[in-house]
């Protein structure tokens, strides 16, 4: 008797402790709990960027320059303006007189200019996107509210890249260095910008949280705004759902298709589902038998069932109508661009040298990602009336990155989700550009002479009618040598309680990614 | 025995395809960023520079550097090895006194319904996969009844205690933090029982097939015999006897759990080193993997130290032929 009732109490006190409310209140302070299953192993913002990474780097630094909205528009931020030569190779940037760190330090032009170059030296993370044009010689520190930068040659969508270049306080970096790393060991889990919150908890593996920097020298949209976010990890997608509906957590990302229509269909969670800027396609290996041969290549991309993309997605993703995302600046809606057509295929598969098909396609996709391996089987089906065989290979991600790198080893065909970093065409575009041979996105080792020649004129060209018809000339040039089986853009969501206000989609974030400056929690 | 795992570990994880550097480096990086990084961790050395690094590193307790998370191996692991080594321990304590009295009950009154039970009990335990039956018990007593929190170590608010051992039950206990021992218990009630279960299961069979074999003895017979109690034949003579191939599997068993917990840290996003090694082996990350097999190879062998010195314990033939 004495044991069971020992037990009970010890039950009784377990669930007590278990107890959860829809969102954590400390002291007056709503803070929100955000589910996400990806790590955040560094925040250092010269070092590495993902969505989780940056949703992290957003919150706590600042840019001069921050894309907001959907269509993403780029506005100021520590810049409170900017002027541009006609050339696009002088960039000036003035900044917000009462822009202030964290610590209370003021932003100033020595601190941006500090940030780039450190960025660029340790040429890590963001350093790519602009090391071409940049170098540490061409930032100048006009006076205490002003930053020149001039490139080496003529940019364009220099300013579609600066949003991700954050801001740090060089003082209180420096004072962390150690063996002139640059601050890199102690930057990797605190942080020392300008941004509407700061560290509060940073327990790596577990958990992170954040708090609102109450006077934050940019103020908050809403009184109501959160008092913190807590990005708790549940690496299960069956655990995220439960933690939602709980209300243990009140955003996650990253759940399947069909968990989406499920919770969304539960009393207290909304579930916002915006097109997003992601493609999906199929990679073809343009350099290696069988797919080098543009026909057949072209038969694949008129046999496939493009439907079944948006099936597969419940119905929640667009088809791409050109190489570019529709949110890219400049996308023009390519004329014949694929669609399934087996009449059409059957004649692009005669002209090829397989006219009577018999060639078994290699499909490589992510070991574990279903909606790759149903598009695979699609693939099977479609391309069984051409009489060509269809091999899956399931690859982990490293597996896939180092197949693609290489045009020997590249497969016939690779399933890859692109992300591209800026509005500008030139994130897209670039590419198919033969500098971009080796990264997973340049699979495909598109070689196409005039296409290289017009990304190169496009992106050093200042004014945007002279660079609008390039673009849309690339786009309609590259879907017409089918490099890729250009398939669909799903949309965005995530699983949030309804109490959570305030969200801005913006396509230009990567998946997962929330801006959490705006949010606020509406519930009493 | 270490250093053989030392050079396997070290050839497996370097022939592996994938290029790290460009891992680390990110999807986006130029060929400049990839040697940038291939220079500043020496992957750009001969893999026999490479491995004398390593070497000469371990030797002065350097374990490298992940390329993933950028800190140092010795600080991960030291951070979430812990966090496994409690999950483990637990899991195991509770399948030790589970499955032996279960074992020896099934056992003494086999063909019995104690023993058509036990047996229900130990095929299940062989039979479902640990991955199911913690996504089975979370949705019942987490989500449903609500009873246990979902996953985790601790309670969102929760701030763990100051470190001492680095173990959360003892450092909470040894700062007299009960409150958090309290919400450290219930987040481990999950995650030890789904790792329990199997090794209960593995136990119980073998301890069962020990004491069988034991109960049919000469010897016991005899102490049967001679007048001697049931449960003093059972406990003080056919248990000590049948303990030894179950501390063998015991001792085994802690191996394998060491290195097998990934699954049952997914689900419970228990923060250990199954989950630490596996995204380090998908982002081709050597250096953790390599640290993480050292730990688990070294574990395993101080487990099996341990058993061979309770068979000593156990069997006084043995003690005996030692000395």
């Amino acid at each position: 008797m004495k044991t069971t009732r020992a037990a009970l109490t010890v039950l009784a006190l377990l669930t007590l402790v278990a107890t959860a409310s829809a969102f954590e209140r400390v002291g007056d302070k709503k803070i929100l709990v955000f589910a996400g299953r990806q790590e955040v192993p560094t925040i250092d913002p010269s070092i590495k960027y993902d969505w989780s990474i940056r949703m992290m780097q957003q919150a706590l630094y600042d840019g001069l320059v921050k894309y907001v909205g959907n269509p993403p528009e780029i506005q100021p931020w520590l810049a409170e303006r900017w002027d541009v030569s006609a050339d696009a190779k002088t960039w000036t940037f003035y900044l917000a007189r009462n822009a202030r760190f964290t610590n209370g330090d003021p932003v100033t032009a020595e601190a941006v200019r500090w940030s780039f170059a450190r960025t660029l030296k340790l040429n890590q993370g963001p350093a790519w996107m602009l090391s071409d044009f940049l170098k540490e010689d061409g930032i100048k520190v006009v006076n205490d509210h002003t930053i020149q930068f001039t490139l080496t040659q003529s940019y364009a969508p220099f300013l579609s890249f600066v949003p991700w270049w954050y801001v740090m306080n060089p003082r209180e970096v420096m004072a962390h260095e150690q063996s002139g790393d640059l601050g890199q060991k102690w930057l990797t889990e605190n942080a020392a910008g300008s941004g509407p919150f700061k560290i509060k908890r940073w327990q790596q593996g577990v958990l992170y949280e954040i708090e609102a920097v109450d006077n934050y020298w940019k103020g908050w949209p809403s009184k109501d705004h959160v008092g913190g976010v807590i990005l708790k990890l549940v690496r299960e997608s069956a655990a995220q759902r439960a933690a939602l509906q709980r209300g243990e957590a009140d955003i996650v990302e990253g759940l399947s298709a069909d968990d989406y229509e499920v919770v969304g269909k539960l009393p207290g969670i909304v579930v916002p589902n915006y097109p997003g800027m992601t493609t999906f396609g199929l990679k073809m290996n343009t350099q290696k038998a069988p797919t080098s041969d543009a026909n057949l290549r072209k038969a694949i991309v008129h046999a496939f069932d493009y439907d079944a993309f948006v099936k597969i997605y419940n119905g929640n993703a667009v088809l791409q109508t050109s190489p570019f995302p529709n949110a890219t600046r400049g996308h023009v809606a390519v004329p014949g661009f694929p669609r399934q057509d087996l009449a059409k295929a059957k004649e692009f598969l005669a002209k090829s040298a397989y006219p009577g098909g018999g060639v078994e396609l290699e499909y490589v996709y992510v070991q574990g990602l279903e909606e790759e391996r149903k598009m695979g089987l699609v693939l099977i089906d479609n391309l069984g009336k051409l009489n060509l065989k269809v091999k899956l290979v399931p690859l982990t991600w490293p597996n896939m990155v180092a197949r693609g790198s290489k045009v020997d080893t590249s497969p016939d065909m690779l399933a890859v989700f692109t992300t591209p970093v800026s509005t500008d065409p030139d994130a897209v575009a670039y590419q198919y550009h033969k500098n971009s041979w080796g990264k997973y996105y340049g699979s495909s080792f598109y070689n196409n002479a005039d296409v290289f020649g017009l990304i190169e004129r496009a992106r050093t060209l200042a004014r945007w009618e002279e660079r609008a018809p390039l673009y849309a000339e690339i786009q309609k040039r590259i879907a017409a040598d089918a490099p890729e089986l250009f398939g669909m853009m799903s949309n965005r969501r995530w699983g949030m309680r309804d109490h959570v206000k305030g969200f801005v989609f913006s396509p230009v974030r990567l998946t997962g990614e929330v801006d959490l400056y705006p949010l606020s929690i509406s519930a009493r | 025995m270490l250093v053989g795992l030392l050079c396997l570990t070290f050839a497996i994880s370097h022939v592996m395809p994938g290029d790290p550097a460009r891992l680390a480096a990110g999807p986006d990086a130029n060929q400049s960023m990839v040697d940038t990084l291939r220079a500043k961790y020496g992957l750009d050395r001969p893999l026999g520079v490479q491995f004398a690094r390593y070497v000469g590193g371990l030797a002065r307790g350097d374990l490298g550097e992940s390329l993933r998370s950028r800190n140092a191996v010795r600080d991960d692991l030291l951070r979430y090895f812990p966090n496994t080594f409690e999950l483990v321990t637990l899991a195991l304590l509770l399948a030790v006194a589970l499955g032996v009295p279960l074992g020896m009950l099934s056992a003494v009154y086999r063909d019995t319904w104690v023993d058509h039970w036990t047996r229900v009990v130990s095929v299940s335990g062989v039979a479902l996969p640990a991955f199911w039956l913690g996504l089975m018990l979370q949705l019942l007593l987490a989500l449903h009844l609500g009873w246990l929190p979902l996953g985790g170590r601790l309670g969102l608010t929760a701030t763990p205690p100051a470190p001492i051992t680095h173990l959360l039950f003892v450092d909470a206990l040894l700062r007299g933090e009960w409150r958090t021992l309290g919400d450290a218990l219930a987040h481990a009630v999950l995650p030890v029982v789904t790792l329990c279960f199997p090794a209960l299961a593995s136990i119980l069979r073998v301890n069962r097939a020990e004491m069988l074999d034991t109960l049919g003895q000469d010897y016991i017979k005899t102490a049967r015999a001679q007048g001697f109690s049931g449960f003093r034949v059972v406990t003080r003579y056919a248990l000590r006897n049948a303990m030894i191939p179950t501390l063998t599997m015991i001792g085994l068993r802690y191996g394998w759990m060491l290195g097998g917990t990934i699954l049952v840290e997914t689900v419970f996003d228990w923060p250990g080193i199954g989950l630490y090694a596996v995204n380090a082996a998908v982002s081709s990350d050597f250096q953790p993997i390599m640290g993480v097999t050292l730990l688990i190879g070294l574990n395993f062998m101080l487990a099996n130290l341990l058993v061979d010195l309770a068979y000593g314990w156990l069997d006084p033939r043995i003690r005996r032929r030692a000395t």
